[in-house]
């Protein structure tokens, strides 16, 4: 008997969405260039068996066994399965390292493309389980593989570099950069900043130099009328040139890092949208797993479209990309200053592919405008409101998580796109912050208030994403508390240099390293709290968790609570901050005298964070209470 | 019509299918405790002007009162134990439909204006302003309901339109605590699940899937519940905001069209035509908003003075009154005032009626909406506590002996914490943005001017010791801030 109904192999695919691979439609597995996975049509149809881990495992490897060429469709009928099976995660990702590590060298580029398919468009759990073993996995295989297999999987491996779903590398910077190290043999880490020490082959550079552009291409077929990414190209070309006639070190350097840094500013690029049908009246298939998903089901929209969201859109971050590449490489005299750029687009050119959006906000204007109502009591309860015409018909698409509504143009696929992002990033949040306490935001100041600029005039607001300045300021400021804990140190003790020592809350080994400036052994993200050495970020979560339990047992209590005693007995949620009674503090308190405000009151300008010193006050103690029952 | 659900079992709250026909609603209210789930099983359905998304679970409690409508038809399966629901086929939906076309078209010219297109030939004389509403209404009219609608509406238009909604009842919170005058810009629809948010939530440090749970406002506190307390000072504060957003609007030019609602108490309804007080709010709002249409909820009386006083240029218009808009008691809005503070700081805690697993509660994850408060030890000296007004004196007993009490309404009187009598425990103080940084810039009556950073709870006050206990929304530093104190008292219960 076999678990999954007969549909996978059969010529006419049971998911509409995607068209099949004779349609005129490229096949990403068997184009010259790699390409990101279309993502996963729905699969609302795919019945749900209950099956036992050891059934599961053993349909699962032998459908694995029949991945031997770069079949789509099997591609895709095991990632359903994944998709389908998440809670057997574990059982998918060895089957697939066991594959990969028995099959012949020639069978394995398959599977990898599948490991690739899953952790893109699935990632949670499945990038989780990957990482364990995707670096020996991978540089085992490139070292039995011929050199066009290797190109491909050095492609793969560079999409990895972003194809998280907050476009971090996919499995984990360590393994991206040891994954990386092997192949290239080089000390060169995947942010742009790259080692000044490091050796850097024009080979390396090629391949990366090839891969961007690869994907400038591929975003200029998507958006014909993208300047930036035609001079993008233009530029990539000369580079290209200047590689292959050979240059110095330092420049390969310069070349890298800034390639790199243009590559993470640009998001991944799927596959240009197919040239058969001009107009598909259907919603794109990179929308369909999210817009007819359950909510209960926690499946991520496709990580492809997923961007950080300091790069709302690439046109947006683009412009002073290339204008910095430009200008570094000129100055460097990579580049000549009057290289020869494509005319700027024509307003015309630039107008067209709004046009059908243009032509719906018209079309709207004149329907709103056309209706006649005056605004009187007699009117307005006689008249019949064709108000379903415009909340509803002409937004056909919803989103189902919120219920906002697009339209089904251009534009409308655009907007709902970014509010997919947002929810998507929201939810990854709140699936990190699971444990951490959350807190009513203070409100935010008149200036700040008055400049809450709207990012794209009239366009996106509606779908619920919100140009916040207290967001970014609350995100901002929760990097800058995590980067001032990561800056802390304890030195470590003399003599203890050899001992390992664990941070007792994740029991994990304390990094040692040797600054230069002190001339001694330090802990990094250290803290010591009686005489014990913790992470400072560790510590610092920790304080922070039992303050929310704290909460919640309150909250949890509150039901049944009749009122409680005194106030002094209320636990009150830690870290509660207690001031010595001893400390004055002379220069912030008014005039006691003063019963009015006569006389201009003096105080601080700044809201020093407490711990500071404050105008003569000595530092003020923070004690972290722990709840008391 | 309703069905009640065969699968029904002890352990699961009771459930019920009801088909709606078009343009009915189905009406509920909830007892203090009890909680309610309903989930569009098929057709379209929208909860005061905000969509419900088929196969979605939504939660509503804290004695929350609302209707579900529909234009088209629906069926809803409803969880739980209501105190009351039935279906009406009287609704105001058409007439608040056509409103939000009126408006729309408002908009649609503002921003042809905005945008320098010159007005067709067809309607030269049309006017190019964009609607800026002030809702006005007796207690229990649903002036608050109408604001949202509206709103909703004209977010979910596909315009991108970002309305500014203004809140100068300072009885009841909108997206904060009670005793505010505020105003926020709305992106997305507000979603309706307790009364203790109406109009949406203020920002968190928890993500939110909708923007209506993560509002950003200004807001200057009032620290009353009634108006007549210290109209001056009201009058002050709307015209203070009414400031903020001319400069905002100066600011993004783009904004503009989208409009302006104001919610108003229900004292600017009430009362005889002779009372100045109200009559001069009234006309605060209507300059410091710009006001160009007046709507009057159900309530003839109020509409012909409006019309008298305004018509000759602002449109007054008289809409219709829900008839799903019950009477409150006075003690239930006592509870949903205490349940606002207690949202302030803590969240939402609402228990969704047994079987109901994966609700969400207005749009988001039950978890999210639970906060951490901060309490915190400080001492008297840390923090300047003022009152506004001749109301805030002390007892005479508490004066100096001769002493004498010249105080006017809008004079901040600093309160010392270690007089007894000083009427602080308990009490909620709205903390002051700081004060400009440039002293010469600085005047008297400065803090009367400045927004408000939250709202802070004195829960204990050490007078031997000098100190007292502060319960403030997140671990915001208190030192060498300036709060201010009104007549609202919150006691965790
Ligand atoms: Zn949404
Ligand atoms: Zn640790």
């Amino acid at each position: 008997m076999s678990l999954y109904p007969n549909y996978y192999g059969q010529p006419s695919y049971a998911n509409p969405p995607l068209p099949p691979a004779h349609n005129g439609f490229h096949h990403p597995y068997q184009q010259q260039q790699y390409q990101s996975i279309p993502p996963l049509p729905s699969t609302q149809s795919l019945p749900v068996y209950h099956v036992d881990p050891v059934t599961f495992r053993r349909d699962y490897a032998s459908r694995l066994a029949e991945l031997t060429v770069n079949s789509r469709p099997i591609i895709q009928n095991l990632s359903y399965i994944a998709q389908e099976y998440t809670r057997f995660a574990n059982i998918v990702a060895e089957c697939i390292e066991a594959h990969i590590r028995r099959v012949p060298p020639w069978m394995k580029l398959p599977a990898f493309y599948l490991l690739d398919a899953i952790s893109k468009n699935l990632y949670d759990p499945y990038a989780r389980h990957f990482s364990a073993f995707v670096t020996p996995l991978f540089l085992d295989t490139y070292q039995v593989v011929d050199l066009s297999t290797r190109s491909k999987m050095e492609e793969m491996l560079l999409t990895w570099r972003t194809a998280s779903p907050t476009g971090k590398e996919l499995f984990g910077v360590p393994p991206q950069v040891s994954i990386e190290r092997g192949v290239w043999d080089t000390t060169g880490n995947t942010n742009s900043n790259l080692p000044p020490g490091s050796t850097i082959t024009t080979p390396q550079v090629l391949r990366e130099l090839e891969f961007t552009l690869s994907q400038k291409e591929r975003a200029l077929q998507n958006n014909p009328y993208d300047g930036v990414a035609q001079k993008h190209i233009t530029v990539l070309h000369q580079l290209r040139n200047l590689v292959e006639t050979g240059v110095s070190q330092d420049q390969l350097h310069l070349i890298l890092s800034q390639l790199r840094t243009l590559l993470r500013n640009t998001p991944p690029q799927v596959a240009p949208p197919q040239p058969v049908i001009p107009q598909p009246a259907v919603w794109p298939p990179s929308y369909a797993p999210v817009a007819s998903q359950a909510p209960a089901a926690p499946y991520p929209p496709p990580p492809v479209n997923a961007i950080p969201p300091s790069n709302p859109a690439p046109s947006s971050s683009a412009p002073s990309n290339i204008a910095s590449l430009l200008s570094t490489l000129v100055k460097a005299g990579i580049v000549s200053a009057n290289a020869p750029t494509p005319p700027p687009p024509t307003d015309e050119k630039v107008a067209s592919p709004e046009h059908s959006e243009q032509k719906r906000i018209k079309s709207y204007r004149q329907a709103v405008l056309a209706i006649p109502v005056k605004l009187n009591s007699n009117d307005i309860t006689r008249q019949r409101p064709p108000i379903v015409d415009l909340l509803y018909d002409r937004l056909t698409v919803q989103c189902k998580q919120c219920g906002i509504r697009f339209v089904d143009n251009d534009e409308g696929k655009k907007s709902m796109n970014n509010h997919l992002d947002m929810h998507f990033r929201q939810n990854r949040k709140a699936n990190q912050n699971v444990g951490r306490g959350h807190s009513r935001s203070l409100f935010v100041a008149v200036e700040d208030w008055v400049h809450e600029t709207i990012d794209i005039k009239g366009k996106g607001r509606a779908d619920g994403t919100r140009p916040v300045n207290a967001k970014v300021a609350a995100a901002a400021e929760a990097a800058k508390r995590e980067a001032e804990l990561r800056a802390l140190s304890v030195v470590v003790p003399l003599g203890e240099e050899a001992e390992m020592k664990a941070c007792p809350i994740c029991k994990e080994v304390l990094q040692s390293e040797f600054l230069e400036d002190v001339e001694d052994w330090v802990w990094r993200n250290a803290i010591m709290k009686d005489d014990k050495v913790y992470h400072a970020t560790c510590h610092a979560e920790a304080v922070t968790s039992t303050s929310n339990l704290a909460a919640r047992l309150r909250n949890e209590a509150r039901g049944s609570r009749s009122r409680s005693g005194t106030p002094e007995s209320r636990v009150t949620p830690p870290p509660t901050r207690v001031r010595p009674t001893d400390v004055k503090a002379p220069s912030l308190s008014p005039s006691q005298e003063a019963k009015t405000t006569g006389t201009k009151r003096k105080v601080d300008p700044d809201d020093l964070p407490l711990g500071h010193e404050h105008g003569g006050t000595p530092p003020l103690k923070k004690l972290a209470l722990s709840p008391s029952a | 019509m309703s069905t009640e659900n065969p699968e029904n079992t002890a352990e699961s709250a009771p459930s019920k299918e009801w088909t709606l026909e078009p343009e009915t609603e189905y009406r509920f209210e909830l007892d203090p405790g009890s909680s309610l789930a309903i989930k569009l099983v098929r057709g379209h359905a929208e909860i005061f002007g905000a969509e419900l998304v088929e196969g979605k679970t939504y939660l509503f409690g804290s004695e929350c009162k609302a209707a579900v409508f529909t234009w088209q038809g629906c069926t809803l399966e409803v969880t739980g134990h209501p105190s009351t629901e039935y279906v009406s086929e009287e609704t105001p939906m058409t007439a608040y439909a056509n409103l939000h076309i009126a408006f729309e078209q408002m908009r649609v010219r503002a921003l042809r204006d905005v945008r320098g297109s010159p007005p067709p030939t067809d309607e030269p004389a049309a006017s190019q302003d964009p609607p800026r509403i002030l809702v006005l209404g007796p207690e229990n009219s649903g002036k608050t309901t109408v604001c949202k609608i509206l709103v909703n509406y004209a977010v979910r238009a596909g315009q991108g339109w970002s309305p500014l909604l203004v809140n100068v009842d300072p009885g009841q919170g909108g997206w904060a605590a009670p005793g505010a005058i505020s105003a926020a810009s709305v992106f997305a629809p507000i979603p309706t699940y307790s009364p203790a948010s109406p109009l949406g939530s203020v920002a968190t440090s928890a993500p939110t899937a909708l923007a209506s749970n993560a509002l950003v406002p200004l807001v200057f506190w009032y620290g009353h519940a009634e108006t007549k307390k210290n109209p001056l000072l009201m009058d002050r504060l709307i015209r203070n905001l009414g400031g903020h957003i001319d400069d905002r609007y100066l600011n993004d030019q783009e904004a503009k069209p989208s409009g302006l609602v104001v919610d108003t108490p229900p004292s600017f309804a009430s009362g005889p035509t002779t009372d100045v007080h109200r009559q001069r709010l009234i006309k605060a709002c209507v300059e410091a908003f710009n006001i160009n249409v007046i709507l009057v909820v159900g309530h003839e009386k109020l509409n012909v003075e409006m019309q008298r006083t305004y018509g000759a240029r602002i449109t007054v218009v008289k809409i219709p009154k829900s008839g799903g808009v019950v009477e409150l008691e006075h003690h239930y809005r006592e509870r949903i005032r205490n349940n606002q503070f207690y949202s302030y700081m803590y969240g939402h805690i609402i228990k969704p009626p047994a079987g109901i697993t994966n609700a969400t509660l207005g749009g988001e994850t039950l978890d999210d909406f639970i906060l951490s408060p901060s309490s915190t030890v400080i001492s008297f000296s840390d923090l300047t506590i003022y009152r506004v007004g001749a109301g805030a004196m002390a007892p005479s007993s508490a004066l100096p002996i001769g002493a004498q009490r010249v105080v006017s309404e809008m004079q901040p009187v600093i309160i010392d914490p270690s007089q007894p009598g000083s009427g602080l425990l308990n009490s909620v103080l709205g903390l002051l943005a700081p004060p400009n940084p440039d002293e010469n810039e600085r005047y008297d009556e400065e803090l009367l001017d400045l927004t408000i950073q939250g709202f802070i709870v004195i829960t204990n006050l050490d007078i031997s010791k000098k100190r007292m206990t502060v319960l403030a929304p997140n671990q915001v530093s208190l030192v060498g801030k300036t709060a201010i104190v009104g007549t609202y008292e919150w006691q965790e219960q």
